[in-house]
């Protein structure tokens, strides 16, 4: 087999069952592409050895004719804040850039037992914290279709390396859009499940309440499959949902006949330039496979990036007392005293962005400010999700640009602000746990890709992918990435 | 000038439930074993780790929320209660901030006496800290306690003295100790005790400010604490009668130094640290459904205070005998295992309140740590009973019993002669007509109807026969001799 790294994970499996290619073949092909493309500061980490043995396990297995598992063969990336036993997860920190994880995950126990090759662990914003790897405490992860851009984040890693083609598919996570808006900048596939569909069990949690790990691909057949092995009941996440896992693409289908789709008009009244247009474009496929498009009031979210700056840096700065040097992770070595262990390790151990958003967190939930901060911003989000539960009263799915303009370059964005509104379009789904999935649709100037956001009602997770598959039918995909680097 | 103030006090009890496993975490709840051995990533903090409600927990907590007659919460919630301290591998605390499991809910204890009704504000779950050791040159953290579920009772305001506070703590802890939901240990600190203490004038109508005094891990800590307390708010008012309350007592945290017998402040309520309390997204609400409840009424076992009426009313138990019977659960079922082969059980009760637990507790040991049978105590009632021995005997008896406690009390008669009671007419018969002959004082004291003179001559023959006559015997044959002249 040519061009291995040109097909789906789902066809890679198959190739493998029918010994057209070994295992073995597609984890060498993969981690020298990894090495070739090593300037994109995809991964933090590879795992040659593991990745390799893992191969010959594999093959062995296929050799003897015994059965193997339903990701066999497929290399597979995860983001660095999704703990592999025995290997370091950095969380793109100083802080833990020696810290072992105890434990696997959840996503990775399921991954492992299906027989993923897991390749290495991919960049991202420092406690998963930004919207473009560029909060990375060890370097900005680069878009593959224009390299002077961010592949945007947090998941950035996550996306550069499925774009590049340096594996079939990466998990993600996704607290306000990180799955996504990389998705978007990338051409790739990004999928937030519903919250409490994939386990959060290993995942370092910034936002517990919004935070949910997903699958990126550059098929939608991927993300179904991927899906199929990690969406399902985990006894270790009381926020698991107890729906067993589900079958995706079932069905074949070619359409979204009988399917309405809302629109947030009036929501999306200030999207400009390229990205509206974009948007326009793909509001006229949806109708091409035979949607019905309606007028959905969802105001409330312009609401959500003040909401979601309250709620979640305010259990980030929970989430993140346990890092304190006394047990694991960066001690300073200038601390004489208790005070100057808490003081100094947090100090040099976390960056900026980091601390910003726990004194935010501290700040608003400190007595005298939590009733006029965190407590009201409780109460907009259960407008928040009352106003989606209205709109799924009268349509299936909801349809949004995934972010409102496509990848800018690294460095350009010096106001944290200016970076906090790439989320305004992807945070609601967070707010209200829904499943969204970020599909590519086409190119904006400059060799950048823009994506369309499909949102679903709570566990309609087949749904939202099955129907991201059949549009992109209709869109124009940005061509198989291959050493089309620079521009 | 005490009689001019009124005392308030309310208290704070934590109880660790004795479950297999920690509450959040499968490491196992166990007290004494080498630092840091019952831990997991859970209870150490670890990042990416996820709390999960151990069900066993909410069992416990049911079991007790019904037993002091309060509400279960349908729905209760769960939230973190930040701080930095080693002992805190969060640095946060798991706990129930907003909704608590346990709403209202009373007890009845027994002060001086009497019994009084208490009432409980509300109950609610939490995690237990680890514990931080302070060396000469560092600091070390044991985490086994780490996670370790609590349960917190707090009471209403609702004591007016320190016996009362002491009598309400013991009838708390006897709940627990009966449910067998939790160990109670204090050497252990399985249950601890904060006390918020304040006093005000009589016809005052609002609480003066209060003071906490902090893990007080004794009945006499607590009493004693309480009291030095009221001392010294008594004694500060006293002195600036013309102040603002606020300004004579400082609200805040204390803490009771057991040698120097005082309280001392730990920090100010103005330097009170913000805990932050938000809910716990990692945990959804606590759903508790009433036929689950109602299930668990149906196995409340027998509680103490129903035990106390039973061993009174059915048992003809005094209420103070009663009272103390049942206060240690121990005791109470040891008791109870005797009763089941005994024929006199108000004998039975003093035999082993007042003949065996004195003489173990001059020992420094208990029933257990001998392990003396319940039935021989039983056997022993029973023969003073069947007048086979007599009370004299049965204490000499008793003393071999702590001494042999493999021996039974027959076994002991058997093989010590002296224990056998005369009973032979021929032997005791010379000896009735001999004190008959030495006191005929006591003669006429009897056919003028004097009872006393009749059980001096009892005593008499007694004396003569070192106690081993039977006395049956003895007062049947004296009856019939007086009557006889």
């Amino acid at each position: 087999m040519e061009n291995i790294h040109k097909y789906s994970g789902k066809q890679l499996h198959k190739a493998l069952l029918e010994k057209k290619i070994t295992a073995e073949q597609i984890a060498k092909t993969y981690l020298s592409r990894a090495k070739e493309f090593s300037d994109l500061n995809a991964f933090i980490e590879t795992y040659e050895d593991s990745m390799l043995k893992k191969a010959k396990q594999i093959d062995e297995k296929i050799k003897e004719g015994k059965p193997v598992g339903k990701l066999a063969g497929i290399p597979i990336a995860i983001k660095d804040n999704i703990h592999i036993s025995g290997k370091i997860t950095t969380c793109g920190s100083k802080f833990l850039e020696n810290y072992k994880a105890p434990f696997s995950a959840a996503v990775t126990e399921l991954l492992d037992q299906a027989d993923a090759m897991i390749i290495g662990k991919t960049n991202l914003d420092e406690f998963a914290m930004g919207s473009s790897t560029e909060n990375s405490a060890f370097f900005p992860s680069k878009n593959p279709w224009n390299i002077k851009c961010s592949p945007g984040g947090s998941s950035g890693g996550s996306a550069t390396a499925v774009a590049a083609r340096l594996c079939s598919i990466a998990l993600g996570s996704d607290t306000g859009g990180s799955i996504r808006q990389p998705a978007s900048f990338t051409g790739t596939f990004g999928f937030k499940p519903t919250y409490g569909r994939v386990s959060r069990y290993g995942l370092v949690a910034f936002a517990s309440s919004l935070d949910q790990i997903g699958p990126m691909a550059n098929f939608a057949e991927d993300i179904g499959l991927v899906m199929e092995v990690i969406g399902r009941p985990c006894d270790k996440d009381s926020t698991s949902h107890e729906l067993p896992a589900e079958n995706y693409f079932a069905n074949n289908t070619e359409s979204l006949e009988g399917k309405t789709i809302g629109v947030p008009f009036k929501f999306l009244e200030n999207l400009d330039g390229e990205a509206k247009k974009q948007f326009e474009k793909n509001l006229e496929r949806l109708k091409e496979l035979k949607a019905n498009i309606v007028d959905i009031n969802l105001d409330v979210l312009k609401h959500s990036v003040s909401v979601y700056y309250i709620i979640a840096t305010a259990e980030a700065s929970t989430n993140l007392a346990r890092f304190d040097g006394i047990r694991y992770g960066h001690r300073s070595e200038k601390a004489s005293s208790l005070d100057d262990i808490y003081d100094f390790s947090r100090d040099e151990g976390f960056g900026k962005e980091v601390k910003t958003r726990i004194l935010l967190g501290t700040y608003v939930l400190s007595a005298g400010y939590k009733a006029h901060l965190y407590q009201k911003a409780q109460k907009v989000r259960q407008m928040v999700v009352n106003s989606f539960n209205k709109a799924f009263e009268t349509c299936h799915l909801i349809a949004m640009p995934s972010a409102p303009t496509g990848a800018f370059e690294i460095g350009a964005i010096q106001d944290p602000l200016k970076l906090y509104i790439q989320d305004v379009f992807t945070i609601g789904a967070n707010l209200a746990g829904l499943p969204a999935i970020s599909v590519p649709s086409g190119m904006e100037e400059g060799n950048k890709p823009l994506g369309l956001q499909l949102v679903g009602p709570q566990l309609h997770d087949v749904n939202v992918v099955e129907s991201a598959a059949v549009f992109t039918s209709k869109a124009s995909i940005p061509p198989n990435y291959d050493k089309e680097v620079n521009v | 000038m005490k009689d001019n103030w009124e005392i308030v006090v309310g208290l704070e009890i934590h109880a660790q439930l004795n479950t297999q496993s920690k509450i959040f975490s499968s490491a196992s709840n166990h007290f004494g074993d080498e630092p840091n051995t019952n831990i997991s990533a859970v209870c150490t903090g670890q990042p990416g780790v996820l709390p999960v409600l151990n069900k066993e927990v909410v069992r416990k907590a049911i079991q007790f929320g019904v037993a002091i007659e309060a509400n279960i919460s349908e729905a209760s919630t769960f939230d973190r209660k930040s701080y930095f301290y080693p002992d805190c591998p969060k640095n946060f605390q798991i706990t129930q901030f907003f909704h608590p499991i346990i709403q209202g809910g009373r007890v009845f204890a027994e002060v001086e006496g009497k019994e009084k009704e208490f009432f409980i504000s509300f109950a609610h779950l939490e995690e237990d800290a680890g514990s931080f050791k302070h060396f000469k040159k560092f600091g070390a953290v044991d985490y086994n306690r780490s996670g370790a579920p609590l349960i917190e009772i707090v009471s209403k305001p609702c004591m007016h003295s320190a016996v009362e506070a002491a009598s309400y703590a013991r009838a708390i802890r006897s709940i627990l100790l009966y449910l067998g939901v939790s160990d109670c240990n204090m050497e252990e600190g399985s249950i601890r005790f904060d006390a918020n203490v304040s006093v005000k004038k009589y016809n005052e109508q609002t609480l003066r400010p209060k003071t906490e005094i902090k893990n007080l891990n004794s009945f006499n800590f607590l009493q004693l604490a309480i009291n030095k307390e009221v001392e010294r708010q008594i004694d500060l008012y006293e002195k600036h009668p013309d102040k603002d309350p606020k300004d004579v007592i400082q609200s805040g945290t204390y803490r009771f130094d057991a040698e120097k017998k005082q309280v001392f402040l730990m920090r100010s309520k103005e330097g009170a640290d913000d805990y932050r309390y938000c809910p716990e997204p990692d945990l959804p609400p606590l759903i508790i459904k009433k036929e689950e409840v109602e299930k668990i009424k149906t196995e409340i076992p027998e509680l103490p205070r129903q035990r106390i009426i039973r061993y009174h009313q059915n048992l003809g138990l005094s209420l103070d005998t009663a009272h103390q019977m049942v206060e240690q659960k121990t005791i109470s079922e040891f008791f109870e295992k005797a009763c089941n082969t005994c024929k006199n059980k108000k004998s039975l009760a003093n035999w082993i309140l007042v003949e065996f637990l004195g003489r173990l507790n001059e020992k420094k040991e208990t029933f257990f740590s001998l392990n003396l049978l319940p039935e021989n105590i039983a056997s022993l009632v029973n023969l003073i009973e069947d007048k086979t021995i007599t009370s004299r005997m049965a204490k000499q008896i008793a003393d071999i019993m702590v001494d042999n406690p493999e021996k039974s009390p027959e076994k002991i008669v058997e093989e010590n002669p002296e224990f056998k009671p005369v009973s032979d007419l021929s032997t005791i018969e010379p000896l009735v007509n001999a004190i008959i002959e030495k006191n005929p004082d006591s003669i006429e004291d009897y056919k003028k109807g004097r009872k006393k003179a009749f059980a001096f001559l009892v005593g008499q023959v007694m004396k003569e026969t070192k106690g081993k006559a039977n006395p049956q015997i003895v007062s049947d044959l004296i009856h019939k001799k007086l009557g006889d002249l």
